[in-house]
């Protein structure tokens, strides 16, 4: 028993309950705004009856328009303690999904600790697979992540960072296997791992290619 | 090129180092000016460095490099309105520059100039004949309309013009975009004319609303609802929760329209379609009829839904509310919420959907129906007279959900204080069990049975307002014993914060608010918490910190918001511009901004010397006390910021010239400033009269509900009649001032006996703060957070007292001198001195003494604090929470300790003042 509907600025007062929990990050009003003007779709609030915010989903299109390539990105995905264990983040990915596939969004993929096992299990049942890990993503001192890093992380790998998961419509999750395995070098660490089948056919993989 | 480096990467002197070198060789580079000028403006020289870029915006450039640089520099200095100034010029230069003119738009945009917007959106409009910059165009009107005073000429003016203008589109044939459409629909609504918005919505120009989920539906809904057309609403509403039938906002729907329908004799036609959106239900039996099929239909879902379940609730109750029910056999309530607990129970949101409908319950069979979900938990006891626990988490969970119900349905309340502590005994011993569930649990994570723990304090709560002294300390101890196994749970740091301020306690919650890790919205949201109580208890510089926090947020909001207001036009997120906007200004006009404004400022003045002659959850909330504290909150911002402009008033009052008459200032208009302060002093008597009216209803708001103001205290201990008198202390010496000594005993003698009463306002004031702040009693610590907080008026109380003898100072001492001057010159001893000196005088000295009396007394205090020992209490605890006891009731005693340290060192300096003002 859920009312979904459009997330709204106003609604920042009163995520409290979802987001005074240690691995929900608040972030600065700018962060919401942009995602509020840009892709107000991907913003997607459940209330309960009583009124109480239940969780939200927060995403949006990453890629290029020009080359007619992108997809959906998965920024934050919350649910306030008391409303755990109703598949209620499993509906709320499912509608992300649902709208970044009507956008021609080609696959879907998010950003989550290792450390939140709960998460990480919470995707990989959802079809979701473990594509790259990333060092300190979460880690930039404005606690939003930087879009500088996007070129750094790729050099600096390590383990016990950020795990990049992502899904495929159309492909069953057990046909892309990755293996993940770490070689440390003096400054950069080089990722080893490599999916099967080889996704190369897939052009718009390569620039997530290491 | 290399200065621009210099400046990106914060090296602020090289690149004025460079710009300097550039401009040697051409003088005239207006970029390099521009360059140096951001530079300037980066290490604080800013008028240098708006000089500089008036010297290149006075030439009007048209290049790319001085418009960009400069539109950095204007935004560094929050000078956007000088932007637009900037693009204005360099349009008229260059008449056919798309990309000026859309810079002129977005210049527009960020200061809100909707009608320049409207404008600047045409004329790229006609230069490059691109949809988004007509629709811009149209936006800005939609702004004019929502920004006019006068409703009357956005109805009749501003919205009909939008409408016309994409009116014209549409019959061209031009529509574009999905952003085009929302935005016709957008005007329409405002227009209320819902059913032009509803053809559009359900004809062509519909189809292109995809992006957001059901956006069709949901705007046909929400026009449906508006034009009262029941039957499209229930059919509609019929049909979503056939696709979807646990969305709860279309059951509400669904149930209005069937009521509606029922109510206005509805029925179908006979022959046609019941309605545009297909079949309707226009009786209670086909209501029922389809609430059974959604709960039949459940069964065959993947995963169990609640929504068909509970709508069957909400459907006994409306039934109820018209007066029948038993017909209709839909069951009985207390039944079905059996039922549903036996099939949710194990889900922690089972409490909160039950909650809503306990009302259908009886209050006879409150007891009957907890023991019949009692029953059916699988607990199990070790020993007969043991109590029984939960084998699982699902069994745990379940009783949970048991007793949330019990404390919701008044269980516990009407228990007697040793039923109470028994209750609480079994909780703790269900909160510790259930830790054994939780063992794999993550840091992050929080503990399974952290409820029981939560409950347990609230009871014991309870028991402290029925004035039961220790259990405000076992609830302190379960809380840091909770904490310590589930160390992310906010309810507990919440819960935490909120009794340790009650106490007096301010030191152990700084902790425990950055551990909640709150941040950029939550300033305002939860940071009331802490600059409520902060400096009241004597902890300054801890209230200066949180105040510099939330203003930051407050202040950045206005920069950040405008930003995206732009970006919401780029992207053609239309709907979203009045939303940001009224975020913004909900944001502006927050109470809690506004009282850490004046919070902040007045505790400026406090800590700083001021020389003068220098310068110049948990519990539902009810709306009641929701009104109410507003109205508190409201009253006493009113109280302290009055406060704040009679206070810096002072300095425009002293004394320079010597004035021979009234008549003469009055027209210089020095008399002006004094007229302001006597005008404030009687809004603050006002105020203070509004505000001991609102007093005398005694609320009593619950003990987690709103944390009443200081307003009570301020009057109780009479430091708000020791500050008005001081306000009227001003207004005598000013007379005196502008007087003359000459003809001038009535004015003195009142001054004079102002002076007495003062000292013995000041002296009942510091009675107030007597006695000790931590006491055992008992063999219970009973802490007496009421003195720290009169101490701390007191420290107020005493420097606006000083402020106002500096000003007397300033105006006395010129008498003074004058006086001896003559005394030596007519070589006369009997040149009287007139009493107001000796008046003066005597008020400074006992000042003093006051002062270094309460100083003592701190002294004391402190001596106290330290040797207070605590540990002898532990007798009374058992083993277990020895530990967290003494944590803390030693955080208690620092913090004590601490807030008289603080308070103490201020009242120090504030002595040396007073030194200084001996005549």
């Amino acid at each position: 028993m859920t009312t979904l509907r459009a997330f709204t600025c106003d609604d920042l007062f009163r995520f409290n309950n979802i987001n005074l929990d240690p691995l929900t990050e608040t972030y600065g009003i700018p962060f919401y705004l942009q995602y509020l003007a840009h892709w107000p779709e991907y913003f997607i609030v459940a209330e309960a009856p009583g009124g109480e915010l239940m969780g939200y989903i927060m995403g949006k299109a990453e890629g290029s328009v020009a080359r007619e390539e992108w997809h959906g990105h998965v920024t934050a995905l919350s649910v306030a303690p008391e409303f755990r264990r109703l598949g209620l983040a499993a509906k709320l990915m499912e509608l992300l999904e649902e709208i970044s596939e009507k956008k021609g969004g080609f696959f879907v993929d998010l950003f989550v600790r290792v450390s939140n096992q709960v998460a990480v299990n919470m995707y990989k049942q959802l079809g979701y697979s473990v594509y790259r890990t990333v060092l300190e993503y979460y880690s930039a001192s404005s606690g939003e992540p930087d879009e500088d890093a996007y070129g750094k992380f790729v050099f600096s790998l390590k383990l016990n960072g950020t795990i990049l998961m992502l899904r495929i419509p159309g492909l069953v999750c057990k046909t892309i296997i990755i293996f993940l395995a770490y070689e440390t070098g003096s400054d950069s660490c080089r990722l080893m791992g490599f999916m099967y089948p080889p996704l190369d056919n897939f052009s718009y993989l390569r620039l997530y290619q290491l | 090129g290399e200065h621009r480096d210099y400046l990106d990467n914060g090296n602020n002197k090289m690149a004025i180092q460079q710009a300097d070198k550039l401009l040697k060789k051409h003088k005239d580079l207006h970029c390099a000016k521009v360059l140096k000028a951001i530079g300037l403006q980066r290490t604080g020289k800013q008028d240098e460095a708006y000089a500089l870029a008036q010297e290149v915006a006075a030439l009007e450039p048209t290049d790319d490099n001085s418009l960009q640089a400069l539109t950095i520099l204007y935004r560094e200095m929050h000078r956007p309105e000088l932007v637009t100034k900037l693009y204005e010029a360099a349009v008229k230069k260059v008449p056919n520059s798309e990309e000026y003119h859309s810079h002129l738009f977005m210049a527009y945009a960020r200061v809100g100039e909707y009608k320049k917007m409207q404008q600047a959106g045409m004329a790229l409009y006609k230069i490059v004949p691109k949809n988004p910059y007509y629709f811009w165009s149209v936006m800005s009107l939609i702004m004019q309309s929502i920004s006019a005073q006068d409703e009357n000429l956005s109805k009749t003016m501003f919205l009909p013009l939008a409408e016309r203008m994409v009116e014209k589109m549409v019959k061209e044939d031009k529509i574009e975009a999905e952003a085009e459409v929302e935005l016709y629909y957008m005007i329409l609504e405002r227009l209320e004319k819902y059913k032009e918005a509803l053809d559009v919505v359900r004809g062509k120009l519909g189809e292109k609303l995809t992006s957001e989920l059901q956006s069709r539906e949901n705007k046909c809904m929400a026009m449906y609802k508006k034009l009262h057309r029941w039957p499209e609403c229930n059919a509609l509403a019929r049909r979503l929760l056939l696709k979807n039938s646990d969305d709860w906002q279309f059951y509400i729907t669904y149930f209005d329209s069937v009521f509606q329908l029922i109510d206005e004799s509805w029925t179908p036609p006979a022959e046609e379609e019941h309605s545009l959106e297909g079949e309707v239900h226009c009786s209670i039996e086909q209501a029922v009829n389809f609430i059974e099929e959604r709960i039949a239909g459940e069964s065959r879902s993947s995963r169990p839904l609640r929504g068909p379940f509970l709508a069957k609730l909400e459907l006994i109750r409306r039934l109820r509310h018209r007066g029948c029910n038993d017909e209709y056999k839909l069951g009985d309530p207390e039944e079905l919420m059996f039922q549903y607990f036996k099939k949710f129970g194990d889900k922690p949101c089972c409490f909160t959907d039950l909650k809503v409908f306990v009302d259908l319950l009886p209050p006879s069979q409150y007891t009957k129906f907890i023991q019949q979900l009692l029953d059916i938990i699988p607990l199990v006891a070790a020993a007969e007279d043991e109590v029984a626990l939960p084998g699982d988490i699902k069994a745990l969970q379940q009783h949970l959900c048991v007793v949330q119900l019990s404390r919701l349905l008044g269980i516990y309340h009407t228990m007697d204080k040793k039923q109470k502590l028994a209750v609480v005994r079994e909780l703790m011993l269900r909160y510790r069990h259930g830790l054994e569930f939780g063992k794999s649990c993550l840091k992050t994570e929080l503990q399974f049975s952290d409820y029981y723990c939560l409950l347990a304090v609230h009871l014991l709560l309870d028991l402290w307002l029925e004035g039961e002294e220790a259990a405000v300390w076992q609830c302190l101890t379960l809380l840091e014993e909770g904490l310590s196994h589930s160390p992310s749970n906010a309810q507990f740091k919440l819960l935490l914060i909120r009794i340790y301020c009650r106490l007096g306690a301010f030191e152990p919650v700084s902790e425990l608010y950055s551990s909640l890790d709150a941040k950029h919205i939550q300033h305002d949201t939860i940071g009331y918490l802490l600059t409520r109580y902060a400096s009241s208890l004597g902890h300054y510089a801890a209230a200066s910190q949180s105040c510099n926090f939330a203003l930051r947020f407050f202040h950045s909001n206005q920069k950040d918001t405008s930003e995206y207001i732009i970006q919401a036009y780029k992207y053609g997120a239309f709907e979203k511009i009045p939303e940001f906007i009224a975020f913004r200004n909900r944001l502006n006009s927050s109470l809690h901004f506004a009282q850490v404004r004046t919070e902040r400022m007045l505790l400026d003045l406090l800590l700083e010397n001021w020389e003068w002659a220098k310068r110049g959850l948990g519990e539902d909330i009810s709306e009641e006390h929701r009104k109410l504290s507003l109205e508190e909150e409201t009253l006493w911002l009113r109280i302290r910021s009055l406060t704040l402009r009679l206070v810096s008033g002072l300095p425009t009052l002293a004394h320079t010239i010597q004035p021979k008459n009234s008549e003469k200032t009055a027209e210089n208009g020095v008399s002006s400033k004094i007229d302001t302060i006597r005008a404030l002093l009687q809004q603050l008597e006002a105020a203070v009269d509004s505000g001991k009216k609102f007093l005398e209803q005694k609320i009593q708001y619950p003990v987690l509900g709103p944390p009443p103001t200081r307003m009570a205290g301020f009057f109780s201990n009479g430091s708000c009649q020791c500050q008005t008198s001081l306000f009227y202390l001003v207004s005598d010496i000013y007379e005196l001032d502008t007087n003359g000594l000459e003809d001038s005993a009535e004015i003195q003698e009142r001054i004079g006996n102002s002076f007495k009463s003062l000292v013995e306002r000041l002296t009942d004031l510091f009675n107030k703060c007597k006695g000790d702040l931590i006491e055992v009693r008992d063999g219970t610590l009973k802490t007496h957070p009421n003195l720290l907080e009169n101490l701390v008026f007191f420290v107020e109380t005493i420097s606006i007292a000083l402020w106002v003898s500096s000003y007397c100072d300033s105006v006395l001492r010129p008498f003074k001198s004058n006086l001896q001057k003559k005394k030596k010159k007519k070589k006369e001893s009997s040149v009287a001195m007139p009493p107001v000196f000796t008046h003066f005088l005597d008020y400074v000295t006992e000042l003093q003494t006051l002062t270094s009396n309460v100083i003592d007394h701190i002294k004391g205090l402190e001596i106290i604090l330290t040797a207070l020992k605590l540990e002898e209490l532990d007798s009374l605890c058992k083993h277990r929470e020895k530990k967290f006891t003494k944590t803390v009731q030693g955080k208690v005693q620092s913090s004590y300790h601490h807030s008289v340290q603080e308070i103490g060192e201020l009242l120090k300096k504030r002595l040396d003042t007073i030194k200084k003002l001996k005549i």
